[in-house]
């Protein structure tokens, strides 16, 4: 796992869209950009309920993905080392430190801080640490915060519940609507929710690609591909993108082209990768292992599709309580399971990223449980997604090698 | 007759084996690292080759451990998960549950019928529940590390050590010595909490008899006596348990000759 050949010979394939990614977040920088000097930027989380900011004309950017792209620029630490330096301690989400640092001095940071928020929007359905990782946005920058609170599901949402988030959507409405003195106009929700999910739904398409054998995508390829669905659902051009996104996938599955050269091992990966070291993925290519699923990606694949609600409110209401991580541990151990069955997976490696607790929680039993069901064994890691001093190289090798021997 | 060379570069130690066709042990090896693994390789390969009196060119070799990668003339690296359960299979394959205890990791293996590992866990984060665990309250104990297991032996009522951190543990272990209290049932203490470590971790990959204990703390008297209690099981300690792995690298090496010829 040590070394990753040189030559254009590489062991792993280039998707040809891949370029038209940069174009997309070079023009998803500038619209945040001018949305931010007109006055109705918002930063949101991943899991927001995003159609209802762009309905009603905010600009939108997500603090998660910033974060993401220092991670891969290698200057985790460096950035994160400026919030610590405010007294923010090293256990709290490195997406947050990362964001907390880089608004503190965002000059050191060209590539990866945001342009100033006029409205922060926090959904609590991934985690808790984001209302308080927004408030202190809020204290640095003046913007106010809105917090849509999600109780979490186990099985089924009580209909109590379901008042209650539906209660906060309709808040939301409001404070936006007072806060920039606009109103929602129902048609333009439909417009923008209708992009939301066809944007989705191609790229459901492009994950589930996947099961054929060779695997057309690997992890990596999932990573970086994501970024639309997450950052520019419910815009045209993102609906493009995945046009293009499955054109090329199915293609390539069509002729039996694989995204690594020689696949012989196919495996799952579980949660968020650690972006300073994709290269992870592409070692491991070398030696034909693929990962053709992941949790990860898969979990934008619940956006709004389309459900049997009356209302477009009550569609927004029920996906967004249903996000993977807002589900009890029993719906994660469900997910992958059927991950490895549907795509008929070999093996598993968990990513145990110490930041984020509530994604690597409960791991240590899930893996049990999942190896149990499935009969396929899995391995965990540790490391984190952003902070690589808290990722050593050396005993992941072992780890994932031994696992590999296991299956070889 | 066909033969085989195991290296396993460990943390603390070198360790090497030739073995023949016929299963025997030809030569064996054991020395600390140091700062230079490469260094240590080359002097273990003179120290089989001089014992056995065999030239070892043409003798196939894998290496295992922390520094397999830089054993230059291996065929091949293997982990040293795989590694140690082919290797306690070889001397005993009855054995389900292999628990090895090193300097700087401890590792729990579910070892297949085949000799091969099914699930394993590993400790290699932090120095707890590891042989640096039990350096470090040797020290604080002003015994030697060779003392510290016959002396927790002759304690009937262990002290009680609630952190198995090493940094906490050693201010609890000085709080006894101020206390009072005696250095064998402190050692006695400091033991049942290392073992605290290694039974949660066997536990995670299911504790199925019969149970085997190697590595280096494996020697120790005291760390297969709270073993055992704890895991409520009885130990299989092999003769030269800190050689397992080295010994599977070998028994390797001679099934990937065999596959040549
Ligand atoms: S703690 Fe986890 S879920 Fe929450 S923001 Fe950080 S990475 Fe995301």
């Amino acid at each position: 796992m040590t070394q990753e050949r040189a030559s254009e010979e590489k062991p792993y394939r280039r998707l040809e869209t891949q370029a038209l990614l940069q174009q997309i977040a070079f023009r998803h920088g500038l619209e945040a950009m001018e949305a931010s000097e007109n006055g109705s930027l918002a930063w949101v989380t991943s899991g927001f309920p995003v159609e209802i900011p762009i309905a009603m004309n905010l600009g939108v950017v997500y603090p998660e993905q910033a974060g993401a792209i220092i991670g891969a620029q290698k200057i985790g630490p460096a950035v994160s080392g400026y919030a610590e330096d405010l007294g923010y301690s090293q256990e709290l989400c490195s997406y947050a430190r990362v964001s907390i640092g880089s608004t503190e001095k965002p000059d050191e940071v060209p590539m990866g801080s945001l342009p100033t928020p006029q409205i922060l929007l926090a959904g609590n359905n991934i985690c808790g640490t984001v209302l308080k990782w927004y408030d202190a946005i809020s204290e640095m920058t003046g913007a106010p915060v809105f917090l849509l609170d999600t109780p979490p599901i186990e099985k089924q949402q009580l209909p109590h519940n379901q008042e209650y988030v539906r209660h906060g959507v309709e808040r939301l409405i409001e404070f936006i609507g007072s806060n920039f003195n606009r109103t929602l106009e129902e048609d333009r929700l439909r417009e923008v929710a209708e992009l939301s999910s066809r944007a989705t739904k191609l790229w459901i398409r492009a994950l589930e690609a996947c099961k054929n054998k060779p695997s057309p995508l690997n992890c990596a390829d999932r990573f970086l591909t994501m970024a639309p669905v997450v950052s520019s659902r419910g815009t045209e051009h993102c609906v493009e993108f995945y046009e293009s996104l499955v054109a090329e996938v199915e293609e390539r599955a069509k002729q039996g082209i694989g995204a690594i050269r020689d696949e012989k091992i196919r495996l799952l990966w579980d949660n968020i990768p650690p972006w300073h070291t994709l290269r992870f993925f592409n070692i491991l290519a070398s030696r034909g292992v693929v990962f053709p699923a992941d949790t990860y990606t898969h979990a934008w694949t619940g956006n709004m599709v389309g459900t049997d609600t009356p209302s477009i409110i009550d569609e927004v209401v029920e996906t967004y309580s249903k996000v993977y991580l807002n589900m009890g541990l029993d719906a994660k151990v469900d997910k992958m399971c059927q991950l490895i069955d549907d795509y008929d997976l070999d093996g598993f490696v968990m990513f145990s990223v110490r930041s984020c607790k509530r994604y690597s929680l409960g791991q240590l039993v899930s893996k049990e449980i999942v190896t149990e069901r499935t009969g396929v064994p899995g391995v965990i890691i540790e490391g984190d997604m952003v902070d690589s001093r808290v990722y050593n190289a050396a005993q992941i090798e072992t780890r994932v090698d031994a696992l590999l021997e296991m299956l070889m | 007759m066909d033969m085989g060379v195991g290296i396993d570069v460990g943390s603390t130690t070198t360790k090497g084996v030739l073995l023949d066709s016929s299963g025997n042990i030809l030569a064996r090896s054991l020395m600390t690292t140091g700062a230079s693994a490469i260094q240590a390789v080359e002097k273990t390969l003179r120290n089989i080759s001089s014992s056995s009196n065999i030239d070892l060119n043409d003798i196939p070799v894998i290496s295992t451990g922390y520094g397999r990668a830089r054993v230059e003339l291996a065929e091949k690296s293997m982990t040293e998960i795989t590694c140690h359960s082919v290797g306690v299979h070889h001397i005993n394959p009855d054995i389900r549950l292999l628990i090895d205890v090193g300097g700087q990791d401890a590792k729990a293996i579910r070892i297949g019928p085949s000799g091969r590992p099914e699930d394993f866990e590993l400790n290699d984060k932090c120095s707890a529940g590891t042989g640096r665990f039990l350096e470090v309250m040797a020290r604080v104990l002003e015994v030697s590390l060779d003392d510290l297991g016959p002396l927790a032996l002759q304690s009937k009522t262990p002290s009680s050590i609630s952190s198995t951190c090493t940094v906490f543990a050693e201010s609890e272990v000085i709080g006894h010595i101020g206390a009072g209290e005696s250095a064998a049932d402190i050692a006695a203490g400091v033991h049942v909490s290392m073992v605290s470590k290694i039974s949660a971790l066997s536990k995670r990959v299911g504790v199925q008899e019969p149970v085997c204990a190697t590595g280096g703390v494996a020697l120790n008297p005291a760390f297969r006596h709270h073993l055992s209690n704890q895991l409520g099981v009885e130990l299989w300690i092999p003769e030269d348990p800190q050689l397992t792995g080295a010994l599977g690298a070998a028994v390797i090496a001679l099934e990937k000759k065999g596959k040549k010829n």
